[in-house]
């Protein structure tokens, strides 16, 4: 009975979500889709480019730490179109300038290198599959450079004072691990603040939370995340810092060139 | 002597002229600690043979949550007829939705599940890329599919043998559980849906968890069978010598409610009842008999003598009286030794064996006359030995009548006979084998030895151990290193000065702070110094945050801290590392050790793979900083943290996870050896120390010590015995003679165990202490109603034994038959140690019977002067 119930909340959720997106009425209603891209710009396209300072802390379940400090360089083509990512680090000390690039497409699979200074090897991963683990951490490839939008079926299933509630279902079930997300969108910023993913049996197994949103430039901007694996009771925090955006990164530095010689001057 | 008299005789007296008290008094006590019983707490856990503070234990505890490390339930699937074996879509995709199930039960580790869909594959990618994806993310399509799967994974160290089989014919799941406490059910569930399933494939279920967890539930299921059914033919038994139902029944309620008292008492006092004390019933049962079944031959034997109750009972209890108390007695002292073992539930077992013993004898002196004294003399009529009838004697009597003069003629022989049998036992005690394998609990035709076999032929094995190294530290080290550390700070900040001059501001605080870090991490005595640079790092980490314009000097420090701990870290260092690939192929080449897996092969496999599968590259790359970012790689996977159960995230331990083919102790041990050996031969280097954990490791630690313990407890009995035999029969001739028959016993029965090559193992070793209470039982009987007896008969030993084969070695020969007929139900039973505990009480029976009827009157014939010199 109470499930019946459950289900019943839901439908007439979505009914209610279905409306408010489809209704042109009042300025605060826009289509799923809208919110959809907007948050996209927001938490992936902020600026032409940025630098970040990175330090990422891994803690699990035993509250054992380990750190992960890195620079992350972003340069877009256009917005919501394709961008290339640059990450180099720093800690811990023997995987100083190991670089991890990124080629983001859309609507084919990224171009992603590694390049490992002491064994002097420049790595294409084959990225057919975006959500394994980045370094170690919580944290997935997908939640670095950002889930393709398109990927996934939208659904506003909730529309609070503070936030859009998005329930997202992928397309292609086979490929990734969770059955769906929620995802908490900020309806004043469209930063999404919370995601909440959850398995076949419908149990929430992670969660990647923004603890602070600044804004730097004009541009509000995430500078705490924090990943929550529920099945393994770990969790990763990242701070960002000394976050700049406009630099006018040259492209040339997001070329297999400039893995193996790191260009200082953008690292700062 | 005359105080033990009257107050023996006030004991029976009292009983017999207030048997309803007693009645009433035994029933409010079975009933005040029978009600006791629901409150059971059963424990099946084989791991509490050990003290929960014995270091071992600790250790191993420490280790499981140190490596993340679960008990594990390991699920064979073996396709014998596809000629790809498992490897076909069909069985795959069964593996596959089998794996989604078993995801699904409650108590699973789901993360750490290893199964096909389960686990990561690296591989090469065309040129100069590798790829990380899972080793089946779906079932595969068609046979290409089913045999890149197998293709893959044989390509990798980490899978291969321990996920499938070298001929492709089997593949194997390992399924971590929260609690080995669960493996029971979770094994059941898996089972259930197992048998929905159609098709060639074969399904086996193992591992130490279930076969110990499921033990222990079948043990208790064998308990409720075993225990009455042997109570019942005890029952049907003494029916058939006594011929009368109610003090048959007597007899049966002595040993009923000395069980359920004991029982009682021991889970009123909180204790659990373990594999070892879920025993007890078992074993008072026939010590509990034994002195009913005395009293009762004694009486159905004169009861037509006097045709008078009170009197025949007043006779029976004067002439049983003392040895009924020596031998209990004894027999306690000899379960009581057990409490000095060093394993709590066999301290448990023995403690309470050794109070349901005096229990019994208390309610057979106190109850049986009572209980006599309440019966009709009318039902009694027909009841006992009618002398009048004796022209025709029982088969009992006629075997045991000629004995007398036998015995008496042929002593010599006798004595001979027993040496020599003396002579081989100890040959067969010599080739004793002293091992236990909670997996051969089960007969061989039970489904989990099947799976043992089955799956350890295919695999590379299914018992788990788990080798953890570590650096060895000392206080020396920790000051050579931090005084070295200081040095090289000094060093960097005078060479980073010119370009960040705000170090010189902050040098002396920095170089005090290690100082006063060392000195603090040296006082709580922890000598890692990965650990003291770690603190320092993240002490100058914060201070970039406050330090205003000295921030980026401090985060040098932070950084200089950094680079230094790499140094430290053992299992990052490719020397290190090497010992552990060395350490890996002595232990491969060491017997039961089927297969390894460590932090070694990882590392060697992604550098493989990064370096274009070429087989030159399947090596520890040469630097720390290779290895580091060789291991970064990997964590690049879906399960970064499978790494976190092979190293510990600071590369302070190590752990070789090592599959074994055997649990059996005998083959773990020279795994053992293996290991002492090698660090005996490759000490140079930074030390290492090695420790043991996993539950094969620690069922050799508490077999060892059970089995020691209880060679050194039967050894403490014997001697305790001995002293309050001598003292009971107030000389030490009478002493010896009354520990002749146990030690024959023992040492046939231990020698004929050494001859049929069965193991020395956990009920072996219990067994022990039984013979012993058992065998003195009836050589204390026989001695005390010899010396009762002798001067009686003329001071004559010829006319005394002839006495005795009477009534005394009726009761004996009765004892006899009725305990070791009444335990043969155990040999029916599905689980090896009631087999092994059914088979020897009738061994001890029957020998303990025979040393007494035999040798104890030859010997007697030999040292009649000595013995009865004093007497009379």
């Amino acid at each position: 009975m109470r499930k019946l119930f459950l289900i019943l909340g839901w439908m007439t959720l979505g009914w209610i979500g279905g409306q408010a997106a489809e209704s042109p009425a009042g300025e605060q209603s826009l289509s799923v889709q809208e919110i959809v891209d907007r948050s996209n710009l927001a938490a992936y396209y902020e600026g032409k480019d940025g630098r970040s300072h990175v330090n990422m802390t891994i803690t699990d379940s035993q509250g054992r730490t380990r750190e992960r400090r890195f620079i992350i360089l972003r340069r877009d083509d256009k917005d919501g179109g394709e961008q290339k990512f640059y990450v180099n680090f720093s800690r811990p000390s023997d995987v100083r300038n190991t670089v991890f690039m990124v080629w983001k497409h859309i609507g084919k699979n990224d171009d992603r290198w590694l390049y490992l200074p002491a064994l002097d090897l420049v790595k294409r991963i084959a990225a057919s599959d975006k959500r394994t683990s980045f370094v170690g951490s919580h944290f997935f490839y997908e939640d670095v450079s950002g889930r393709n939008p398109a990927d996934d079926t939208h659904e506003l299933t909730e529309t609070t004072a503070q936030y859009y509630v998005l329930k997202n279902t992928p397309k292609n079930p086979d490929e990734v691990e969770f059955a769906y997300y929620m995802l908490w969108i900020d309806k004043t910023h469209f930063l999404p603040i919370k995601a909440e993913y959850y398995d076949n049996n419908k149990n929430k197994y992670r969660m990647v939370e923004a603890l602070e949103v600044k804004t730097i430039q004009g541009h509000p901007t995430v500078t705490q995340a924090r990943v929550t694996d529920l099945k393994s009771g770990g969790h990763t925090v990242s701070v960002f810092s000394k976050i700049q955006y406009d630099l006018e990164i040259p492209e040339s530095i997001f070329t297999e060139r400039y893995l193996r010689r790191a260009p200082r001057r953008w690292l700062k | 002597m005359t105080n033990s008299g009257s107050s023996k005789s006030s004991i029976v007296n009292f009983s017999i002229n207030h048997p309803w008290t007693i009645v009433v008094a035994v029933l409010v006590l079975t009933l005040g600690l029978g009600l006791q019983i629901p409150n059971i707490q059963i424990d099946t856990d084989p791991e509490n043979m050990l003290s929960e503070q014995e270091f071992v234990r600790v250790f191993h505890n420490q280790v499981k949550k140190e490596f993340v490390l679960y008990d594990m339930i390991v699920l064979g699937v073996v396709n014998e007829e596809h000629a790809e074996g498992v490897f076909n879509p069909d069985t795959l995709e069964k593996v596959f939705h089998l794996t989604r199930y078993i995801e699904t039960l409650e108590g699973v580790i789901e993360f750490d599940l290893l199964a096909p869909s389960k686990v990561d594959d690296i591989q090469q990618a065309g040129l100069g890329s590798v790829r990380f994806e899972w080793l089946m993310p779906s079932p595969p399509k068609n046979r290409q599919e089913a045999l890149r799967i197998r293709d893959r994974a044989r390509e990798n160290p980490m899978l291969y043998g321990t996920l499938l089989s070298e001929d492709g014919k089997a593949l194997c799941l390992y399924i971590p559980i929260r609690s080995k406490t669960l493996s029971y059910r979770i094994a059941s569930q898996i089972q259930d849906n197992l048998s929905d399933l159609e098709g060639p494939e074969r399904y086996y279920i193992t591992g130490l968890p279930v076969a110990e967890d499921t033990f222990g539930i079948e043990m208790f299921r064998q308990m409720a069978i075993s225990a009455p059914l042997a109570g019942l033919i005890i029952f049907i038994l003494m029916w058939v010598f006594f011929r009368s139902f109610l003090l048959v029944v007597s007899a049966m309620v002595v040993a009923g409610v000395t069980v359920i008292c004991t029982m009682g008492l021991l889970i009123s006092m909180g204790y659990t009842v373990h594999i070892m004390s879920s025993m007890i019933p078992i074993f008072l049962m026939p010590i509990a008999v034994v002195d009913s079944i005395h009293i009762l031959s004694e009486f159905f034997d004169r009861y037509q003598v006097y045709k008078n109750r009170r009197e025949t009972i007043v006779h029976v209890m004067r002439e049983l009286f003392r040895p009924m108390l020596y031998t209990s007695l004894t027999s306690a002292a000899g379960f009581a030794s057990l409490a000095l073992t060093p394993n709590p539930p066999v301290k448990v077992f023995g403690a309470f064996v050794t109070v349901g013993i005096l229990f019994a004898w208390l309610l057979t002196i106190l109850f049986i006359p009572a209980f006599i004294m309440l019966l009709k003399e009318s039902s009694l009529k027909s009841f006992g030995l009618n002398p009048a009838s004796s022209n025709k004697p029982s088969i009992l009597e006629r075997l045991l009548k000629p004995m007398a003069g036998w015995t008496y003629k042929r002593y010599r022989g006798i004595a001979g006979w027993s040496v020599l049998a003396l002579v081989i036992s100890a040959i067969g005690i010599s080739l004793i084998v002293i091992n236990d394998n909670p997996v051969k609990w089960f007969e061989k035709k039970h489904p989990i030895r099947i799976a043992d076999k089955v799956l350890n032929a295919h695999f590379g094995g299914t018992y788990m151990a788990y080798l953890v190294l570590e650096e060895v530290r000392d206080a020396k080290g920790f000051l050579q290193s931090v005084n070295a550390i200081q040095k090289e700070l000094a060093l960097r900040i005078d060479d980073l000065q010119e370009d960040i001059p705000q170090l010189l501001n902050i040098k002396s605080e920095a170089l005090k702070q290690v100082r006063v870090f060392a000195d603090q991490h040296k006082s709580s005595e922890n000598f890692s110094v990965v650990d003291l640079l770690q603190a320092l790092e993240n002490r100058a980490t914060q201070q970039t945050q406050t330090a205003g314009t000295d921030a980026e000097a401090w985060d040098e420090v932070s950084l200089f801290f950094n680079e230094q701990k790499v140094n430290y870290q053992p299992f990052k260092n490719p020397e290190t590392l090497q010992t552990l690939e060395h350490l890996e192929e002595a232990l491969m080449s060491s017997g039961a050790v089927g297969k390894v897996n460590s932090v070694v092969d990882v590392i060697k496999k992604v550098h493989y793979e990064l370096m274009e599968g070429n087989r030159e590259y399947n090596i520890i790359p040469k630097t720390s900083a290779a290895v580091a970012q060789t291991l970064l790689s990997y964590q690049n996977s879906h399960d970064p943290d499978d790494l976190w159960h092979l190293v510990t995230p600071d590369y302070q331990k190590a752990n070789l996870w090592i599959q074994l083919k055997s649990g059996d102790n005998k083959d773990m041990e020279p795994v053992l050896n293996t290991v002492t050996e090698f660090f005996k031969n490759n000490n140079d280097g930074r030390p290492l120390l090695a420790q043991w954990a996993g539950l094969t490791y620690l069922n050799v630690v508490w077999q060892d010590k059970m089995v020691h313990g209880m060679l050194k407890s039967l050894l403490g009995s014997f001697v305790m015995v001995f002293l309050m035999a001598a003292l009971l029969f107030r000389s030490p001739l009478w002493g010896i003679l009354c520990m002749v028959p146990l030690t024959v016993t023992i040492t046939l029965i231990y020698g004929l165990i050494g001859f049929i090559g069965k193991d020395y193992d956990m009920p072996v070793a219990v067994l022990s202490a039984m013979t012993l209470g058992l065998s003195v039982d009836f050589a204390i009987h026989f001695l005390q109603r010899s010396r009762s007896v002798y001067p009686r008969a003329g001071c004559n030993w010829l006319k005394t034994s002839e006495t005795m084969y009477g009534e005394p070695a009726r009761a004996i020969s009765r004892n006899i038959l009725v305990i070791a007929v009444g335990f043969t139900p155990l040999l029916i039973s599905p689980l090896v140690p009631y087999q092994t505990v059914g088979f020897l009480l009738a061994s001890i029976m029957v020998v303990s019977g025979i040393a007494t009827l035999l040798i104890l009157p030859a010997l007697i014939r030999m040292t009649e002067p000595w013995l009865f010199k004093k007497t009379e």
